[in-house]
This record gives structure tokens, sequence and C-alpha cells, in this order.
């Protein structure tokens, strides 16, 4: 493995990890420096199982309208977000575990994954540009983000192997994107998984108090009758 | 049901009416005067004046909203406007939200400041932008939620568009409708400018038609006594064109043997504050009621039946007013569920014959409590209740909502998207729409009329009214 690459796999990414961090921190400062809101009524439910019920709907894709009549679309953020999961995985089992991708089973289903999401990446981007909805609200960064997705997912796909004695050239061109992404991350929609928790909680906060989460579907007692 | 589809740009285009605005002036009424309620100035820098008013708006909450969304675009499958109007992206709820997101963009937020043009952040140019500002949150959203629950990132579009119009009615930049309204607030203590007079004199008309109908001269509308059991509040649309709703509950109460009251002040338990997102006005008209409570050491506030104002009443006017929630509040239906279960009251359902179908108001399903319990009541005085799909938390609006029926240069787009509403309650085959909200009764009847429907539109005090079996000794003779 030439120096070039084994900076960039290690020392670049720490620095790059870092400053991501660091931007987060300065994120979430920024955000908390917004006022709170206080709530002064009685409840008719609960809070807390509100907020679980909203963080946890990212895996009740029943839960939603929306999601039940597009399972399509909710099969389509699953594979994207598993190829996500891969691709960092992949940052760090790289330059740590390599060993890890020594065996072949396990490339496979890293490939696989990185596939399926890169598959999905174009999907999308085809969704965004042809459908005039998005297209009204969609922003250069919500174009750039897609592309760089899609773009690491294929890249990840010829990286994991990690066959630099063949070639350095996947690898490299992994890393460099893992870098880029790592810098660019904290200032594009990219990192929505970060304002997730917020949304989610603020909004399972006040339906859960109101007792409109959990979402009924019929057959439960109503108030008045205790 | 075929619709002429409008064309969007009438809507976005449609001018600023301030005559109401300027007669107001002229009039030298007192919320004007002294600054409680703004009329449109276009000598002063509206757009600077926005900004500044937008920064004291900005919670932890609608931060998260504004930076949450990522136009993935699933929103627009599940707005009325949306979908009815699948050729016009103007409808999607994320567009809608971000003409208020580009400017929070452009003045708070990292990238929006250094690099505007890659996340379309901007900054309204000058009073035409406000205008049509004006036209998309208060003529294309009827903050029904209903985008909000579908949305996978929990955006709450809702709570942006309230608050932009909120910011709009600082400037007098708002529909005349809602200029009018908010002035009769304001001035009269309730949304539909029923002075003290009429007020009176509706309850105690209605007092003497319920002592005719029951043959019982004890029967009592009781006006700020003090110490009962609960207050009643009411919406002024039924003084004003429902009175027999308020003799309908005073009745049921008298055979339940109640003691309650009504305050002959802060009765209005609806609050157009919710609509015009002005939080000032919602904490005056929420604090009235509260106080009025107070005041005549009620032990209950029940809210007679209304969507915005059970949700003004129960959640947010404790907030607005900022006054911490001292006396338990309830539905009327919660009140109606316990006489029925109690044996309080008895009903026969056989006198409500008709096929009849539930509307949920959104400001209740999707932002309040009561979904099983209207429809607990229903299964109890109806033969033949049958849902509505989708329903509960997933219904979708009467189309009324957020105080549309009171900006009438919306009505054409409103009665367009209305057809989702009109295949909902046909696809029942009911005879009767029952909701329990007054607000949602006129927007379901004006799209009953506009789509030619044959459906009646009722609500649950009347349906019980209907099944309520009085007793020999006060049944009329």
């Amino acid at each position: 493995m030439s120096e070039f690459l084994r900076i960039l796999e290690d020392e670049v990414q720490i620095v790059a990890l870092t400053f991501m961090g660091t931007v987060y921190i300065l994120r979430l400062i920024w955000m908390f420096r917004f006022k709170a809101g206080k709530e002064l009524t009685d409840p008719a439910g609960n809070p807390q199982v509100g907020i679980a019920y909203s963080m946890m709907s990212v895996a009740m894709p029943w839960a939603m309208e929306s999601v039940r009549q597009n399972w399509n679309f909710y099969a389509q953020f699953v594979i994207f977000h598993l190829g996500v999961v891969a691709a960092i995985s992949a940052t760090f089992i790289i330059p740590y575990w390599p060993q890890i991708f020594e065996t072949s089973a396990v490339v496979h289903i890293f490939q696989l994954a990185l596939g399926a999401a890169f598959a999905v990446g174009i999907i999308r981007l085809i969704r965004r540009i042809t459908s005039p909805t998005l297209r009204l609200i969609s922003t250069p960064d919500d174009y750039f983000s897609l592309v760089l997705m899609s773009a690491f997912f294929g890249s990840g796909v010829f990286a994991v192997p990690n066959q630099y004695q063949a070639s350095e050239l996947p690898l490299i061109i992994f890393f460099i994107m893992t870098t880029f992404f790592l810098v660019y991350v904290p200032f594009s929609k990219i990192s929505h998984y970060l304002y997730y928790p917020f949304t989610r909680y603020f909004l399972g906060k006040t339906m859960g108090h109101r007792g409109v989460f959990p979402r009924k579907r019929g057959g439960e007692q109503p108030a008045g009758l205790e | 049901m075929n619709e002429k589809c409008i064309n969007i740009s009438d809507v976005i285009n449609l001018p600023l009416d301030i005559k109401e605005q300027i007669k107001a002036v002229e009039d030298k009424t007192p919320c004007v005067v002294d600054g409680r309620l703004k009329v449109y100035n276009p000598k002063q820098d509206n757009v600077k004046k926005l900004l500044e008013l937008l920064k004291p708006k900005l919670s932890r909450q609608v931060v998260s909203s504004m930076v949450g969304c990522v136009h993935c675009g699933m929103c627009a499958e599940s707005c009325h406007y949306a979908l009815v109007r699948p050729h016009d992206p103007t409808m999607t709820p994320a567009y809608k939200a971000d003409q208020i997101r580009r400017i929070f963009k452009k003045h708070f937020d990292w990238t929006g400041r250094i690099v505007p043009w890659w996340v379309h952040a901007n900054s309204p140019k000058d009073d035409e932008d406000l205008k049509r500002l004006k036209n998309i949150v208060f003529g294309t959203c009827s903050c029904c939620r209903r985008c909000t629950l579908n949305c996978p990132m929990g955006v709450d579009t809702a709570i942006l568009v309230r608050m932009t119009r909120g910011l709009l009615t600082e400037l007098g930049i708002v529909p005349e409708g809602v200029f009018v309204v908010s002035k009769d607030s304001w001035e009269l203590g309730n949304q539909m400018g029923v002075t003290q007079e009429d007020y009176i004199e509706t309850l105690e008309w209605m007092e003497e038609e319920i002592q005719a109908e029951l043959d019982d001269p004890t029967f009592k509308i009781p006006v700020d006594k003090e110490d009962c059991d609960f207050m009643y509040t009411v919406n002024p649309r039924e003084i004003k064109y429902d009175p027999r709703s308020i003799g309908n509950a005073g009745k049921i109460f008298h055979l339940a043997g109640e003691s309650w009251t009504m305050p002959s002040w802060g009765w209005d338990q609806t609050n157009f504050g919710l609509f015009s997102g002005d939080d000032k006005l919602g904490g005056y008209i929420a604090g009235n009621l509260y106080k009025a409570a107070k005041r005549l050491r009620a032990k209950r506030i029940v809210i007679s039946e209304c969507g915005h104002g059970y949700r003004s009443s129960r959640w947010e006017g404790y907030n607005w007013a900022k006054y911490e929630q001292d006396i338990h509040n309830e539905s009327v239906l919660i009140t109606l569920i316990r006489y029925i279960n109690q044996g309080i009251i008895k009903v026969d359902p056989s006198r409500n014959p008709l096929p009849v179908t539930f509307h949920d108001s959104c400001n209740i399903a999707r932002s309040g409590d009561l979904i099983e319990e209207p429809r607990w009541i229903l299964n109890r005085v109806c033969t033949d209740f049958r849902e509505m799909y989708p329903n509960r938390t997933d219904n979708f609006c009467c189309t009324g909502g957020s105080g549309l029926l009171s900006m009438v240069e919306y009505k054409p787009l409103r009665m367009e998207v209305a057809r989702i509403k009109a295949e909902q309650m046909t696809a029942t085959g009911a005879k009767q729409v029952c909701t329990i909200c007054h607000n949602c009764v006129d927007g379901l009847t004006d799209v009953i009329k506009h789509y030619k429907l044959d459906i009646q539109v009722v609500q649950i005090l009347d349906l019980v009214a209907e099944a309520l079996i009085i007793p020999e000794k006060t049944e009329k003779k």
C-alpha cells in the first residue's frame, strides 16, 4: 500500500471526521440557542410515549398513510439507508479491520448493499428530475447530495474488496469521496439525520401530551368512561 | 364530479384588499388605534419589519421544522390541495413551507447565508412578494396537519404556515376577512361580532323554547351563576346561526340534573388567533375564557362542539395566554359520554334511523385527543353508523379549516380541492354526515351544495337530543 493511500485512509479521515464532529457540535449549540416552548396544559396522554412513538415511526411503515400507500418508496428508503450504513462501515473496516473484508461473503454482502443503494440513488435522481413537483422544490444541494451519495455507493462497490495490491485507484477514489463527504455533509441536507431527533422529539412530545400519539386505529376506550 | 381547474396565478396574485382596514382607521376603532390590530402601512419597510418579527418567533420546534425538510415530496401525497391538483406543483406542502424556509435560510442558516443560491435561500424583495406570500399561506393551505403526520421526518409544515400568517398579520398583509374577524374578536371578545345584548337575548329565547318543549318552567340557562360544576362555553356561530344547539345542550344538562352556567363575558371558545397566527389575540380570547371560569369558581370548563375552538381552548390557548391550567377543561362529548355511560340520560338510537357517517375535524383528530369518543356516542344514538375512509388522524379536511370560510376570495380553489371530501362522503352512502365542529358544518355544507350531494350535516348534540328519552313527567303534553 502506498504511503499516500495509507495517510488518506487514516490521518486524513480522522482530521475530516474531527471537522465534521466539531461542526455538528456547533450546529447543536446553534439549535439549543433557540428558545424552548413551555407546555402549560394538563396532559391527555403521555409525552414520553409520544416521543418514543414518533422516534420509532421510521421503523413503523404502517403508521403513516404516505408510507402505507407507497411501499415501493419505503423499500427504496430502507435500501438507500442500508447502503449508507454499509458505506460508512467500510470507511472504518478498510483501514482498521481489513481482515473482515478477507472473507468474500462479507465483501459480496457489502457490494450488494452498496450496489442496490446506488441503483436506488439513480432512481431517486431520475424521480427528482422528471417529477414537476420535485423539480419545483429541489435545490442544487438536493441534486448534488443525491449525485454524491450515488457516486459514493458506486465507488464503494469497487473499494470494499480492498485489493490495493491490484490497484489502489478504487480505494483512493472512495476515500477522497469520504473526505469530501465528511467536510461537506454538515452544510448540506444530508445532515438531516442530525435534525430527525429534533423534529420527531417535538412532534412526539406535543402529540403524546395531547393523546394523539400513538395513533389510534379504532377500538380504544374513549376518555370519560373511567 | 368534474371540476374546472383554477389558474393558480389567479390565486397567488390576488391583490391586498384594505378597504376594511382604512374604514377601521377612519372609525378610530380602539384595537387599531392602540396597535393591538395592525393595519397595512405601505410607507414602512415591511420586508425589514418581517425579518425583525421573525427572529423572536423562532423556537427550537420551529427551527427544527425549518431545517428538517429533505424535499422528498411525500407531503404532496397527503395534502388535499396537491392530490386534487397533481398538475400544480405549487400545491405541495413543502413548496408552501419553503416560502418562509427560504427567508429563514437566507438570514439565519449557515449555508443559506454563505451560498444562498445553493439552497434556494432568499428574501422577499418588496411588498408585492409579501402579498404573494399572503396568498400562499392563507389561500392554499388549511393547516390541517395531514402532511405533518405523513412526513417521514416529522416536519410540522402547519406550524410554519401559521407562524408566517402571524408575521403577515403583524404587517396588516392579510385577507380582508381575517382583518374583520380579528377586529371583531378584539372589540367584542368573540369572532362573529355578537354583542352582549344579542348573546343574552338569544340565551333567554332558547330558555323559553326549551321550557315550552319540556313544559317545564324550572328549565334555566343560567348566566354568571357561581360555584357550578361547570361553565359551558360556545361558538358564536351557535348564538348567531344555530341557537338550537345551545338549547339542546341545555336540555340535556337539565335532564341530567347538572349544576352549570354560562358566562356573560368570556363565553367564546373559538379563537381566530389560531387561524391568523396572532398569539396575542389567541391569548386574549382564551384568557377571557379561563378568567371567566375562575371568576365564577366553576369546577370545570365544558367546550361545545367545535374543532378549532376545542384545540384553542383545551390546548393552545393556555400557552398563548401564558396561563398555567388551573381548572379541568373538557369537550361536551366527554360530558355526554359520562351521562350515557352512567345512565344519567337515556337514549333511543331508533330515533336516528338514517345512515350516518362521521367526519373527523382536523383540529380535534390531528391536534387534539377526541377520536374514539364521537364514535362511542354515535354507536349509541344512531342505528346505522358508517365509517368514512380514510378516517381518524388520516381524515381529509372539510376544506373550510384555518379560517378559510372567512376568506371568500379563495373559495373557488377551496371548492375545487373539496372534490376529495365530496368523494369521501359519497362513498359512504350515508344520508347524514356528523361532525363535532361548527366550522366543519359550514365547510361541509359548502361542499355538499357545490357538488350537489344528498347529505345533511348534523352534530353530535343534534343526534343525542333527537335520541333523548325525556322522562314522563317532563315530556311535552
